[in-house]
């Protein structure tokens, strides 16, 4: 297998120019940020509840990181449609013939996934900034830090998504098909399937473990004026609003596992299909 | 030896597209493979170019197993071109360059080859159906590989767009490289190609020489006011294998090694007057059917 630069030097001859990719990120990044900053002009004035906190560091680094998890959806329809044209015009067949391993055309595609994961991350780090300093008063360099420890989380959700859209396209071969059978996996597929389970199943399929690493912010104790020190029963899950997650490292565990799994399920389907 | 396979053999659920084919090429040939549609020369060349996973069988290239890194000493067109659409010609050829690790400098080289460089900014979708047929070829010759593997190079082209083909392909044959071709056109295996192995049904049916396999039967009409004395004259001279008399002429089919000279001496040896003598050499299809009939 060549250099992973290579692979990425040929990935990138292959993306740079589509247009389709630069529209669906900057359509990403303009719907992210247009809803950050329409919400951000919502002013709630309860006594004791402020919704500017959710806005405010340390809390914007997960409740941005939450609101960018709704658009991953972007995210792995690029991941779908540029697999997928792989297949439809049969280039991937030409790289196999031209001298490229199974094993490096699904690396190049392992970068390009990791390469939007990272596009997320800076949309929601520039996002976190602006904002941040825009509305938070008495900024410290401990409230600044404190919350960055969700990008790598976003990171690995995003991740996750694309795996998933990757899987498959891999396996249907068909932009369309593999995009609607992404969104009937989300919403209807996988929540049917857990609704039959056993309640202690629940919370370890994929979808519910990728989903809730960046989980709903408690804006119930965000945005009471307490914030941190607010009691814990004060949440959606404490109120029974919503259903019992794994804990956070549990979580993050299993997402890589999927990730993995999913990953190794392409990677078989690519090395046994005829191209 | 730049090919060689052995005992290759494909299903596609009841359908058996290859059946044990064996085959080698050596270097310096032009290696047609010849059948009608459905013969199983797509399969095969599927397979040795690794995009189709054999049943059984094996095969080797340069004496090698075969391995990316042998892909990339061999151009290879396979039905029909497989380009990003939305990718301009030379876009297209950069990624195949990258892929072969081949300077970026030999896309225009190719692109002057096959009449291209003037649209090396356009996009594929614009281009037309024989201009796409070149930009495959193109790419196969990226890197000078020595060998081109094409499978119905000139597929869905006008006569025009053949003739620019085959003269493309005939220019590296002159250069020395080794040509596996695989054609349904009789014409253009024998214009091309050295050596031939013909499929039919997925099995291989024969292979050898072109000359060898597709020699021509000669077939002389001689127009006489007695067409059934000159008949048997000629059976009686033994350089016929056939006469066929009719009112005012006898269709001859010649042994092999008797020309029309022949038909023409007996013919004044026997006191006979020829008003005319036509030669026809009888097709290649026609020989070619009789050879797919016969197995």
């Amino acid at each position: 297998m060549r250099g992973l630069k290579k692979i990425a030097m040929i990935e990138w001859a292959k993306v740079a120019p589509y247009g389709f990719v630069r529209t669906m990120i900057i359509l990403l990044a303009l719907l992210f940020f247009l809803v950050i900053f329409a919400s951000s002009r919502i002013d709630i004035s309860v006594p004791g509840f402020s919704w500017r906190n959710i806005y405010r560091f340390p809390y914007n680094w997960s409740s941005f990181a939450w609101v960018a998890s709704w658009f991953n959806i972007f995210l792995s329809i690029i991941v779908i449609t540029v697999t997928g044209n792989e297949f439809q015009h049969r280039t991937f067949r030409q790289q196999v013939m031209n001298g490229y391993d199974r094993s490096e055309w699904l690396a190049g595609k392992g970068i390009l996934i990791l390469f939007l994961a990272l596009t997320g991350v800076i949309m929601v780090t520039l996002t976190v900034v602006i904002f941040g300093f825009a509305m938070t008063p008495d900024l410290t360099l401990k409230a600044l830090f404190s919350g960055i420890s969700v990008l790598p989380v976003y990171f690995l959700q995003a991740t996750g998504y694309m795996v998933i859209g990757m899987l498959f396209v891999t396996l249907l071969r068909s932009n369309a098909l593999s995009i609607i059978l992404f969104f009937l996996y989300f919403i209807v597929i996988e929540p049917v399937i857990r609704v039959m389970a056993p309640a202690e199943i629940r919370p370890w399929f994929p979808v519910k473990i990728i989903s809730h690493l960046t989980p709903t912010p408690e804006i119930l104790q965000l945005a009471s004026q307490a914030g941190e020190e607010a009691s814990s029963a004060l949440t959606f899950e404490g109120l029974g609003i919503l259903p019992r997650q794994l804990p956070q490292n549990i979580n993050l565990v299993m997402a890589l596992v999927y990730i993995l799994l999913f990953g190794t399920l392409t990677w078989l389907i690519i090395r046994k299909k005829d191209l | 030896m730049i090919l060689e396979a052995s005992n290759i053999s494909r299903n596609f659920g009841a359908v058996r597209a290859a059946d044990n084919i064996s085959f080698t090429v050596e270097e310096g040939m032009a290696y047609g493979i010849l059948g009608p549609n459905g013969s199983g020369k797509t399969t095969t060349l599927g397979i040795v170019l690794s995009v189709l996973k054999a049943d059984s069988g094996s095969f080797r290239w340069f004496g090698n197993k075969p391995s990316p890194e042998v892909y990339r000493r061999i151009g290879s067109l396979l039905e029909v071109p497989n380009f990003f659409p939305y990718l301009s010609l030379a876009r297209n050829l950069e990624v195949i360059a990258r892929i072969k690790e081949v300077p970026l400098t030999d896309i225009d080289r190719v692109l002057e080859e096959t009449g291209l460089l003037k649209r090396r900014s356009s996009r594929y979708f614009q281009l037309s159906l024989g201009m796409k047929q070149r930009l495959g070829i193109a790419a196969a010759l990226l890197g000078d590989p020595e060998v081109l593997v094409l499978d119905e190079p000139a597929n869905g082209l006008d006569p025009e767009g053949i003739a620019e083909v085959r003269s493309i392909v005939s220019l590296q044959r002159e250069r020395g490289k080794s040509i596996i071709m695989a054609s349904h056109i009789l014409d253009e295996v024998e214009k091309v190609c050295t050596h031939v192995a013909v499929l039919k049904g997925g099995k291989l049916i024969t292979a050898g020489k072109v000359d060898e396999l597709l020699k021509g039967e000669v077939l002389v009409i001689a127009s006489t006011g007695d067409p059934a004395a000159l008949g048997r004259a000629i059976e009686s001279s033994g350089i016929a294998s056939s006469v066929v008399v009719k009112e005012t002429l006898a269709e001859i089919i010649l042994n092999e090694g008797y020309d029309s000279a022949a038909v023409n001496r007996v013919a004044y040896e026997n006191g006979i007057m020829l008003s005319e003598l036509k030669v026809k050499k009888s097709s290649l299809e026609e020989q070619f059917l009789e050879l797919i009939r016969e197995k």
